[in-house]
């Protein structure tokens, strides 16, 4: 069983692009686990599992941080710095053109990663509208994209998306 | 050790050595001048040039992964550069060199939404040496493998083939759309088929084109007839009804009989063709959804498993009952209601502009108000008609999973959580349907309401000329009859962009399933009658899309007549190699030949009809018994049928059943058990006498007694064919003379049991764990 880790009780250090080294105080330490979200579309920060790399190349959970929010400043700092490596799903914030060509729709959007053009292939099964306003996008290679919420997006923006969604 | 070189933009005629100063040059500038490198797209000036600037003398570029991330992970552009001596990581701004003989192993590790490149060495600590997006993992992959092979020892020439089959495969894209190809000179299907939308349901009108032009024809006639009834009217205000003012009553009533007569004549002529026409305009347009329901069935059978893996069966059903519908209805209002009323507008104004100019000019006012107001109609309408769909798509979806579900739906008291679920969509379609009735209910009113002024404008000034006497009081009430009637027109024109729009979007969602890339034969694909079956993998890489790897670089070799057991944990890709096996899915790399052949290049149906597949969870069709046995061999005699389940150890219980043969199995066998279903199911496979057999973990859901009968069936029908066995149970594999053991994709050990035990590897450690689970069990009995 996964042992649940609150917050005060450890220490979380990065060593690797997307590892941190886990300190209990009260008992092991292990150099070199993986931090990956159990809920990576639904919750940002909480629920997070710690998974080492065994000998035979398979991962082993070793504990699950039950908030990072409630770790303290540095150690929150190392998950969310692995996250960054871990993690792209690029927020659009600003849909500059959609076209339509040879049966795929081509989206160019201002990102919070930069300017991006991306193709979808079936707009059916590709864009997942959800009831907050939430839009979950998946490209043509398989990259994701979000939209936080359709209605706040400016004018142009959803009335490029109006028969997108 | 690492090498690492920080450069700036090299200015233009910066220091390069000669042969590259030349490919430079070369290069730069001239997107379509031969590269001697491989490349997946263009390196912008400034990352070419500070690649340039790091090359050492005589030092060959080999090829270039090109990346859409820049190495903080924005996007930008980085490249991996592969030389004959090294690798370099470079961007606009720098360079890091790493040679082949530090790496000890490199990794193409897949993230959430990107992935990097790692490398490790003796020296050299784990370090990320590139970061991209899914758009290049494929090609990512191979640097790495690229990177494995050099540090296993392999020759760097061996190393380069992988490269440049890549780059190859790469290179098989769709000009037009960048589709990848099945093979080199295909055509892309998608770009082949994706033509006006209209123009492909022309296909479906083209048969009933005699049939509903004489609707057309007989349209026009009544047509004719519908001008007739004003004109009559006036003659009867203007002609007949003064004859009693001059005292010709007997002439008058003669006249009016005459009248009313030719009246009825017309009536009923038009309501006898009425009624005709709208039997040939039904039975046409029956026909065309007919057969595009048809096509879209046909077609959904022969999609490939990843479109199934992509869209709910929901939405399939409802785009082959509801859009064929909506589709039916729009066809016929441009085939016959637009034409008909075309030609009663155009009708109406001529006779209009004959009696009289003037006021026909004043009818015509609010029909530019109708056309603006249609164009601002259809653009707010049409995004609604998706949304509504989609939302729709939605509901069906919560209908499809629980209704064939509603066992699990009831022993989990989930009714109350499932009616949440469905009342929650329904309520989002409430919402879109709502919000798009303002304006759809809103729109014709105002249309209805611009037109009620045309027609209060005729009385108005038609009125005032009458009393001055300018036109007769017949020709005013005629006038207003004709009006009304062409308005009629102009309402159905002002509403078609409304079935237009919801059409459009129907024939979009159609179109997705008839357009959609089907499981390929090559036209020149070999047909099989039957197999030896020697099976080789070669190289096969497959993911079931990009964010994971399913099999990594699987080579195998089964010989003809072989019994493999393929054993590994849960989703360790067992199942993925049976499935590519099966060709469910084309989309990997690598090749698989069954006899020397690519399994690409035979004809898909002879070559799974020589194959018999016994999966997990037998699936047994709405019929009988018989009819299931038979479904791969629609016309076996009855006592091939009977050998089938014998062999199969079903005969017994079949025939315990009341009906035998005859019995009529439920939606998806419901009625048997989990062995006899499967039991079945092993018949089905006897009867297609197949050269290769594959069992899916054929016994992982039956009791001990009915597995040992199931295992006795499976090893009558084993013999003297190659057969593949997925088991989790390694007892039943005890007739297996190899076993494969897959796991994370990857084959990992191959031999014979002894050898495998020998190993003391994986499947060693399967079977300890076995046998320590079947002692657990009998210290518990």
């Amino acid at each position: 069983m996964a042992i649940f880790i609150d917050g005060p009780e450890v220490k979380i250090t990065k060593v690797g692009d997307t590892t941190v080294q886990l300190e209990v105080y009260k008992g092991d330490t292990y150099p070199s686990l993986e931090p990956k979200r159990l809920f990576p579309r639904s919750s940002l920060t909480q629920y997070v599992t710690l998974m080492e790399e065994t000998a035979d190349g398979t991962a082993k959970e070793v504990a699950i941080i039950r908030n990072i929010e409630n770790l303290d400043k540095e150690s929150r700092k190392a998950i969310e710095d692995c996250f960054a490596n871990y993690y792209m799903i690029p927020v659009i914030l600003e849909v500059l053109d959609v076209v339509e060509k040879y049966g795929m729709v081509s989206w160019t959007c201002r990102t919070d990663k930069g300017v991006i053009t991306f193709k979808i292939r079936n707009r059916l099964s590709d864009i997942k509208l959800l009831y907050d306003g939430r839009v979950l996008i998946r490209d043509s290679a398989d990259n994701r994209y979000e939209i936080p919420n359709v209605s706040k997006l400016d004018k142009k923006s959803r009335k490029l998306l109006a028969n997108e969604l | 050790m690492k090498k690492t070189d920080v450069t700036k933009p090299r200015p233009q005629g910066a220091k390069t050595n000669a042969a590259n100063k030349k490919m430079a040059s070369k290069y730069s500038g001239v997107h379509e001048c031969k590269k001697d490198y491989l490349s997946n797209k263009e390196m912008s000036e400034a990352i070419e040039a500070t690649l340039y600037s790091t090359l050492g003398d005589g030092e060959k570029l080999i090829f270039v992964i090109v990346s859409d991330l820049d190495n903080a992970g924005k996007y930008g552009e980085s490249a991996l550069a592969f030389t004959d001596k090294r690798v370099i990581n470079v961007d606009a701004e720098r360079a890091e060199s790493y040679e082949y003989s530090e790496i000890g192993s490199a990794k193409a590790k897949r993230m959430y939404g990107n992935a990097a490149i790692y490398i490790e060495g003796d020296s050299l600590k784990r370090t990320r040496v590139f970061r991209y997006t899914y758009s290049i993992v494929a090609l990512c992959d191979m640097a790495a493998q690229f990177l494995n092979d050099l540090a296993g020892g392999t020759s760097f020439e061996s190393a380069l083939e992988i490269v440049q089959a890549t780059y190859d495969k790469l290179n098989l894209v769709c000009p037009k759309c960048g589709r990848t190809l099945l093979r080199a000179g295909a055509q892309c299907i998608q770009c082949q088929s994706k033509t006006k939308v209209v123009a492909k349901l022309v296909k479906y009108v083209k048969p009933e084109f005699k049939s509903l032009m004489l609707c057309v024809l007989i349209s026009c006639v009544t047509t004719f007839l519908a001008l007739v009834p004003p004109y009559m009217t006036r003659t009867i205000v203007d002609e007949v009804l003064p004859m009693s003012v001059a005292g010709e009553i007997a002439k008058g009533m003669a006249m009016l009989t005459g009248v009313v007569i030719l009246l009825l004549g017309t009536h009923f002529l038009s309501h006898a063709l009425g009624a005709l026409r709208g039997y040939l305009t039904r039975r046409s347009g029956d026909r065309i959804v007919l057969n595009l329901r048809n096509d879209v069935y046909k077609k959904a059978q022969h999609l490939p498993m990843k479109f199934y893996d992509k869209t709910s069966t929901g939405s399939v059903i409802n785009r082959i009952s509801g859009d064929t519908a909506t589709i039916q209805a729009f066809v016929l209002k441009i085939t016959q209601e637009c034409i008909v009323q075309f030609i009663l507008m155009i009708g109406i104004i001529l006779i209009m502009l004959i009696m009289n100019p003037k006021l026909t000019l004043l009818s015509l006012i609010p029909v530019p108000l109708v056309v603006i107001g249609s164009r601002i109609f259809s653009k707010k309408i049409a995004p609604f008609y998706h949304k509504i769909w989609r939302r729709w798509a939605k509901v069906t979806s919560v209908m499809t999973d629980t209704v064939p579900c509603i066992r699990v739906v009831k022993a989990f008291a989930g009714e109350d959580r499932a009616v949440d679920r469905f009342e929650k969509q329904n309520a989002e379609w409430y919402k879109v349907d709502m919000a798009s009735a303002k304006i759809t209910m809103v729109f014709p009113h105002i249309i209805s309401f611009a037109v009620t002024c045309g027609s209060l404008l005729i009385w108005a000034v038609g009125g005032r000329w009458a009393l001055l006497g300018d036109v007769s009081a017949g020709l005013l009430v005629s006038f207003i009859s004709y009006a009304s009637m062409f308005y009629g027109p102009v309402n159905f024109f002002a509403a078609l962009s409304d079935s237009y729009q919801s059409a459009l979007a129907s024939t979009e969602r159609i179109l997705d399933i008839l357009d959609a890339e089907t499981e390929q034969n090559r036209d020149d694909a070999i047909k099989v009658d039957r197999l030896d079956g020697k099976i080789e993998f070669k190289n096969v890489n497959f993911s079931f899309d990009k964010t994971k790897k399913t099999l990594s670089n699987v080579s195998l070799t089964i010989e003809a007549g072989d019994i493999v057991g393929i054993v590994g944990t849960t989703g360790s890709g067992k199942s993925t190699l049976i499935n590519l096996l099966l060709r469910f899915y084309d989309n990997y790399e690598g090749e698989i030949l069954v006899d020397g052949h690519n399994i690409k290049d035979l004809d898909i149906n002879s070559y799974r009809s020589c194959i018999g597949y016994v999966q997990q969870e037998p699936m047994m069709f709405s019929d009988t018994i018989f009819n299931n046995i038979a479904y791969g061999i629609p016309n076996a005699s009855v006592e091939q049928v009977i050998h089938a389940a014998e062999v199969a150890n079903a005969h017994e219980f079949i025939t315990k059943q009341p009906d035998c043969y005859d019995s009529m199995l439920g939606e998806r066998g419901v009625g048997l058990s989990g062995g006899e279903k499967q039991r079945l199911s092993i018949a089905r496979a006897v009867l297609k006498n197949p050269s290769i057999l594959v069992f899916d973990e054929a016994t992982a859901a039956v009791d001990s007694e009915t597995e040992n009968q199931i295992q006795e069936a499976i090893e009558r029908l084993i013999s003297g064919r190659t057969t593949l066995m997925i088991a989790h149970r390694l007892s039943t594999l005890r007739k297996a003379n190899k076993i494969v053991v897959v796991d994370e994709g990857k084959i990992i050990e191959f031999g014979s049991h002894d050898e495998l035990m020998a190993l003391k590897g994986k499947y060693y450690r399967l079977i300890e764990i076995q046998s320590m689970s079947n002692k657990d069990t009998i210290s518990i009995k």
